[in-house]
């Protein structure tokens, strides 16, 4: 078109910039209507999916947990309300949160051998134990998925890592970086002693003992003098396996 | 898991901490239920009614870990089950402790229980009889422990349930069940 100058021209400028600000909308409703078709068709058969081996995913925890992380790419979780289609005909969130209710209670019986804090593998032994008659095992992936539910909660559950393990604490001890090293060095034997806390970390004695006596009164460590070399050692059952054989 | 003979032993006991007395209150309180539940357990299991402090009693350590309870802890978790009203100390010195793994009124039950189902309503026995005659075996009467045993013949005497006299010999004791 050819630019004319004045007035009109600016006139005729305005128009055409509408009419294809217009043309731009069309295709833009176009697209989402197309992509609001497709999710919904998509929608449609993962609910199918879902309705078919509602039983799988129940009981496997495999394809439950790839399940999931199809759930995930498509930006649907599952999980998110315990109403509506999801819960109803999964039962996926009863699934997890009676699991979460396992999990309270585990980690409630064995707070006080423990002090609330409880080994992952542990916990997880401990819940397929309970589960034995159900015949539904579940791994760890779906503790740490059972338990971030919790967290919504705010029931003060919370995973941490130590080293290579993970450990589920239950009680709001917090742990700040001294303690989170102890554990780490007694997941070698189980226990510690001040000399090799102060040896391996190069931390003065009372640093050490500071740390490992605030351990002790929290209920996370156990003292044992009954060794015959005479040196205190500090256990920690939250690295062993001390409620399971 | 470990065995001491028929025995399952929980897994506490291979866990060496706990062959140390702890210092804090809560994780003492745990420790020693723990115990007692164990000797008491044990003790119902092998039939023990009698546990001397200072003897080699099969609990008191464990040398697969190499600890041993000190004394004062095992002073401490039988003095516990005496708080509990499941043993007794039978010196003042605290070297031999009673267990009542069954309490004297459940022992006396036993023993009631033993007369209906023999027909002994009315007749007479000896307390030697009692724990080691015929009818007894296959029943926790047998092989019990002197003293309990009159403690709960005492109790079923005082309940007019039966009554006890001095036999013809020095040695022993009869009682006569009521009709």
């Amino acid at each position: 078109m050819r630019r004319r100058p004045g007035i009109g021209g600016l006139q005729t400028a305005a128009a055409t910039r509408d009419q294809y600000r217009l043309v731009g909308e069309n295709v833009a409703r176009i697209k989402t209507d197309l992509m609001k078709e497709q999710l919904a068709t998509f929608r449609s058969q993962l609910e199918d999916f879902a309705r078919k081996h509602k039983n799988d995913i129940r009981k496997n925890p495999t394809f439950r947990s790839q399940f999931h992380e199809m759930c995930a790419k498509v930006g649907v979780d599952p999980l998110a309300s315990n109403k509506g289609f999801w819960a109803e005909l999964l039962g996926i969130g009863d699934f997890y949160y009676e699991l979460g209710v396992q999990i309270v209670d585990i980690c409630l019986a064995t707070r006080s051998l423990n002090g609330g804090l409880i080994n992952l593998q542990e916990l997880c032994n401990l819940l397929c134990q309970k589960r034995k008659a159900a015949r539904e095992s579940v791994t760890e992936d779906d503790c740490l998925r059972a338990i971030s539910k919790l967290k919504v909660l705010g029931s003060g559950f919370e995973v941490i890592s130590v080293g290579k393990k993970k450990l589920v604490r239950s009680v709001p001890t917090e742990l700040n970086k001294d303690h989170n090293e102890i554990l780490d060095m007694a997941q070698g034997q189980g226990y510690v002693t001040v000399e090799e806390v102060k040896r391996r970390l190069s931390w003065s004695s009372g640093r050490a003992i500071d740390a490992l006596e605030t351990l002790l009164e929290e209920g996370l460590a156990m003292i044992d003098d009954g060794h015959k070399d005479g040196k205190r050692r500090y256990w920690f059952p939250c690295v062993s396996f001390v409620t399971t054989s | 898991m470990q065995k001491l003979g028929d025995f399952k032993l929980p897994h506490f006991f291979n866990y060496p901490p706990y062959f140390t007395l702890q210092p804090v209150k809560d994780t003492r309180q745990k420790q020693v239920q723990l115990w007692k539940e164990l000797i008491l357990d044990y003790c119902r299991t092998q039939k023990i009614f009698v546990i001397g402090l200072e003897d080699d009693f099969p609990l008191f350590s464990n040398s697969a870990i190499e600890r041993s309870l000190s004394h004062e802890a095992r002073d401490i978790f039988l003095s516990g089950l005496v708080s509990d009203g499941r043993a007794e100390w039978m010196d003042k010195g605290h070297k031999k402790c009673l267990i009542l793994w069954l309490r004297i009124q459940d022992w006396a039950d036993c023993i009631l229980r033993f007369v209906k189902d023999n027909g002994l309503e009315d007749s007479v026995m000896t307390v030697e009889e009692i724990r080691s005659g015929i009818e007894s075996r296959g029943t926790e009467l047998h092989g019990m422990h002197r003293t309990v045993l009159m403690r709960a013949l005492r109790m079923l005497e005082q309940k007019g349930k039966l009554a006890m006299f001095k036999g013809s010999s020095a040695d022993d004791e009869g009682v006569k069940f009521s009709a």
